[in-house]
């Protein structure tokens, strides 16, 4: 119980933060980081896929709606929520039986920073293509994926590094 | 006789049917978790393409009651400490007009001796307008298409297309409107165009957003025989029904043209500071319906 408690927590004040704060930064015009999607990395390991897609289209839908462009965000953590397994069986060795919230400790530094990394390249790049869908600035993209995955990727380790536990 | 065995035959087809039934769902259990990945995706995937329509319906973006609910008590927190920056346009507002007022009165009584009964005054029909007063509660300037909510909605009497200003210029053009909240389309969307002019030779171009930067936005569809010089003032044309004539729009910040080009290149500072936006001003034109409906009737 205290876990499902945690991750409803989890899920608001991400929301909260995203919407009223980051949505809200513009530095040097590119960098705009998306750092909610650190609800769908941190849920456990074992949660039932179908469960994980619906939290995802959930969650994306709250930071669309909030941010007046339905299913872009919806879309790309679908997508990634999708790929989340393949990812972790990639990087890390889990035991069968276990069910681990990814973190620093349980996946070993290396081994979360990788998982990190592809799971926000998957998304900023998704997030950001469809964002200029019917605008097109290819360089304007490709940076606007590059600076804001990194930001967001610096964000999220900061976080999970000052976490005690 | 033959009825036990046709009852055999219907027996046997059912068979068959509920054994493909069950592969069926067996089919269906296995790759359930891709089958739901791919509805979700489709959803989203039909939002995204629909986002016109959407934008309509007001559920699904900020003007939505709840959300913008939340924006505005953001807002009230952080509009503590734009005040003194609002104050100060205002005082300067309130100025000026005071100024005009008295300029017209001025003008007036110099008419009116000679007001006899020859004489018929009427103020010009592209002249009547309104003003709506509204504040931002939401405003994106990082994002490829920006948009802007208000607090004012349809029973303040804001409608679609209706032009939003602030004390410093253009501001964009309403979308969407729910009861209490609209949504605005500011000049940051590449999704509109707004019809301007020099101030001192009245040419008319396009002003179109080019997507990096909050501050500046492009001029189109200026000839290469037109002069020009950095700082020139932009206001807008009397040619979108959204805005009367002379509202600034920016100044010219930069001008390019290559020998085989026939248009400028021209990058305009944009006069309204969209990061510290806080009131605004919505335009009725109160001939807009009028106008509209006889400018279709010549078109058919």
């Amino acid at each position: 119980m205290p876990t499902v408690l945690q991750n409803i927590f989890r899920f608001l004040l991400l929301v909260l933060f995203q919407v009223l704060v980051l949505n809200n930064i513009q530095f040097l015009g590119y960098i705009n980081p998306y750092v909610y999607i650190l609800f769908i990395l941190s849920l456990p390991v074992q949660l039932p896929r179908w469960f994980l897609l619906i939290l995802a289209f959930t969650l994306g839908i709250t930071i669309d709606i909030f941010s007046n462009t339905p299913g872009t965000h919806a879309f790309a953590t679908v997508l990634v929520a999708f790929f989340r397994e393949g990812i972790i069986k990639l990087f890390t060795n889990i035991e069968e039986g276990n069910n681990p919230t990814p973190s620093f400790y349980t996946f070993g530094v290396s081994g979360y920073i990788k998982y990190v990394v592809v799971m926000v390249l998957i998304h900023h790049a998704t997030l950001f293509t469809l964002e200029a869908f019917s605008f097109v600035h290819f360089w304007i993209m490709v940076t606007k994926i590059i600076l804001s995955s990194l930001v967001t990727l610096l964000l999220i380790l900061g976080i999970q590094s000052i976490k005690t536990k | 006789m033959c009825i036990p065995e046709i009852l055999f035959f219907k027996l046997h087809i059912f068979c068959e049917f509920s054994s493909i039934m069950k592969n069926l769902i067996n089919f269906l259990i296995q790759y359930s978790v891709v089958f739901l990945f791919l509805l979700l995706e489709i959803i989203s995937f039909t939002l995204i393409v629909k986002n016109q329509e959407y934008q309509k319906s007001v559920f699904l973006s900020s003007s939505n009651s709840m959300v913008s609910g939340m924006y505005e008590w953001s807002n009230s927190v952080v509009e503590f400490f734009k005040l003194r920056a609002a104050n100060d346009n205002l005082s300067e507002e309130n100025t000026s007009l005071k100024n005009q007022i008295i300029n017209l009165q001025n003008k007036l009584s110099t008419l009116k001796p000679e007001a006899s009964d020859s004489v018929h005054f009427r103020i010009s029909p592209e002249m009547e307008y309104q003003f709506i007063s509204a504040k931002v509660i939401n405003c994106s300037t990082n994002k490829l298409q920006n948009y802007i909510t208000l607090n004012k909605g349809a029973i303040d009497g804001i409608k679609m297309d209706m032009g939003v200003i602030s004390d410093e210029g253009v501001v964009g053009i309403v979308k969407t409107v729910s009861e209490r909240f609209s949504v605005v389309i500011p000049v940051l969307n590449p999704k509109i165009e707004i019809s301007c002019k020099f101030k001192r030779s009245n040419y008319t171009g396009g002003l179109l957003w080019s997507g990096e930067d909050y501050r500046y936005a492009n001029l189109t569809d200026i000839a290469r025989h037109v002069e020009l010089a950095l700082g020139d003032t932009i206001i807008t044309s009397s040619f979108t029904n959204s805005f009367p004539e002379g509202i600034p729009v920016g100044t010219i910040e930069d001008f390019k043209i290559k020998e085989s080009d026939a248009y400028y290149k021209i990058k305009i500072k944009l006069a309204v500071n969209f990061r510290t936006l806080s009131h605004v001003k919505v335009i009725n034109y109160l001939n807009f319906q009028e106008q509209k409906v006889l400018e279709k009737k010549s078109e058919e």
